[in-house]
């Protein structure tokens, strides 16, 4: 799919840290961004094995405004549908989730198995001729899973997963616990009023800035680095955290102890383009499943998990931590969520915006970073640049 | 206190006070609601958790000690950092049980409004159920237990203060 770029007028500016606001507030752009990057030639998680472990198991997601259906079936697969029946497109599934045995289609009783197969019409000798039932099954998008972490694509010119994903694949892997053996422990979800990339441009330049709990519970000044992938721009941030001191901060310590093994005490931070987020935190465990509904409105599902060689004790521990500390009204994220609509907000003022920290030469881009800079953002937004084909000013 | 009619006097008291300190934004006040037992507990969670058996919550104060932590993050750690908002909590009592020692479990439904500071606009925060365990004392009554689970499952924004 291509789109005219030239139609919107936009100039991109020639230095590399500046970004034009209203790429951040404009809907004809949003749709554009629809065609070119989330039904476009990338790769977008949707779900995690782990929250749907038995069979038959199912929940319902989107990307962009297509609906998708997810489920678990009797051979332990799961599959990424198209939640629309194949006959004449109704939703097929309206509950968030669920467990069932099949799905039925309300509209003309289209009965489909979890596996997606069409095994029910009404009246099918009366249907076209040459009407076969194996060719009308639930659509599914093109499919792959990183340790249990499930990805689509709607386009057949996207690079294998491995690929999208490059270097980036050991830290994905350690905020997953390791291995993505995870098992869901509960969900926060929030609809922020802000634009899908102003949500996932957070930078390390802020943490110790915005979050007064890292002064307060002393977390600063832990070694770590910053990475960003050369294609695409996906970050990694992976950080020794000091043992917060909480002092006479907490009555409580016990919700900011970290009782785990692996990684060494710390902090991961994954971000894929465009907008996905993982994060372990200390014991906490958190794929943030993220909605682009319109250009001024990003919906987020904090999903939380336990690992499943965790014992009770630890599993007790996550859930204490997990419900106080990231996530929409967690400790040390709540101001971010507040952040995210203010920043919105401003966008709507004319000119561009000006990454600074880090940065030493505005005319190239760099990959080396320090851990509290900002520049890590800087290859996603020049991948976002190419692929939506906005051409970079020269003067 | 000794009838029935007593404690449910006592019960609307706390009920009222709880309301008027978060709609006040007086933490301390909404601390004193509480009954000072170390197991006091605040929990906010969604129904769609409840119901899929998922046991992380939005808020689990779990113990005094987080209750007054509680207060630490919203006076304290999180001060002039975000966009403020005023709540109006509106509370209807639909059950009352008495349960063992001079307690009872109370359910009540409830809406909360919320109006950000910049915008004057008033919208539904979350609405619900509230689930309370309540302690009848010689002052007055607290809350051994106070979970609110919402129907609301995805929040139309952050959450700085309990519901």
């Amino acid at each position: 799919m291509h789109i005219d770029a030239a139609r919107t007028g936009l100039v991109w500016p020639a230095n590399l840290n500046e970004i034009p606001k209203e790429v951040f507030t404009r809907a004809d752009i949003f749709d554009d961004e629809l065609k070119q990057i989330f039904y476009g030639a990338e790769w977008h998680p949707v779900a995690h094995v782990g929250e749907i472990p038995n069979p038959g198991d199912f929940k319902t997601f989107s990307l962009g405004e297509i609906p998708l259906l997810i489920a678990r079936a009797k051979d332990n697969e799961v599959r990424v549908f198209y939640n629309a029946c194949s006959h004449r497109g109704n939703q097929v599934e309206a509950a968030p989730y669920g467990n069932k045995r099949e799905f039925e289609c309300p509209y003309h009783r289209w009965l489909f198995g979890i596996d997606g197969d069409l095994v029910g019409c009404p009246s099918e000798r009366e249907f076209s001729p040459g009407f076969e039932r194996k060719n009308y099954p639930l659509k599914q998008p093109r499919t792959d899973k990183f340790q249990g972490l499930v990805f689509i694509t709607l386009s057949d010119e996207t690079p294998p997963l491995k690929d999208f994903l490059g270097d980036i694949r050991p830290t994905l892997a350690e905020a997953m616990a390791g291995d993505g053996r995870l098992k869901l422990i509960g969900y926060q979800r929030v609809k922020y009023k802000t634009n899908w990339k102003a949500y996932c441009d957070n930078d390390g330049y802020h943490a110790p800035l915005l979050h007064r709990a890292f002064q307060l519970l002393n977390w600063q000044g832990g070694t770590g680095r910053q990475f960003a992938t050369r294609e695409y721009g996906h970050i990694g941030f992976e950080s020794e955290l000091t043992v917060a001191r909480v002092g006479n901060t907490l009555n409580d310590p016990s919700i900011v102890e970290f009782k785990g093994v692996d990684p060494s005490k710390g902090s991961r931070v994954v971000e894929l383009f465009p907008f996905f987020i993982a994060t372990k935190h200390l014991d906490t465990i958190n794929l943030r499943f993220a909605i682009a509904r319109s250009v001024d409105e990003t919906e987020v599902h904090y999903a939380y998990f336990h690992h499943l060689d965790d014992d009770d004790e630890l599993v007790r521990h996550r859930i204490r931590q997990s419900s106080n500390l990231l996530g929409p009204c967690g400790l040390v994220s709540m101001e971010d969520a507040s952040v995210f609509h203010r920043v919105h907000i401003g966008n709507h003022t004319p000119g561009t915006v000006a990454f600074q920290k880090g940065v030493t030469d505005t005319r190239k881009l760099s990959f080396q970073f320090k851990q509290n800079d900002e520049t890590g953002n800087l290859p996603r937004w020049e991948h976002y640049r190419r692929v939506m084909g906005f051409e970079r000013s020269t003067t | 206190m000794s009838s029935d009619s007593d404690a449910q006097s006592a019960i609307v008291d706390v009920q009222n006070a709880y309301i008027e300190a978060l709609d006040n934004k007086d933490m301390p006040a909404w601390l004193a609601t509480f009954d000072e037992r170390d197991d006091a507990s605040y929990i906010l969670t969604t129904r769609d958790n409840e119901q899929q058996g998922l046991p992380l919550c939005l808020m689990l104060d779990d113990c005094h000690a987080r209750l007054k932590d509680r207060v630490t993050y919203i006076t304290k750690i999180w001060a002039g950092t975000f966009q403020d908002y005023r709540t109006r909590h509106v509370v209807q009592q639909v059950a009352c049980a008495a349960a063992a020692d001079n307690q009872y479990d109370v359910r009540s439904n409830f809406s909360v409004f919320y109006t950000p500071s910049d915008t004057g606009q008033s919208s539904l925060l979350a609405c619900g159920v509230y689930l309370d365990r309540i302690a009848i004392t010689p002052t007055g009554a607290r809350f051994v237990t106070k979970k609110a689970v919402t129907d609301t499952s995805v929040m139309p924004q952050y959450l700085v203060y309990p519901l």
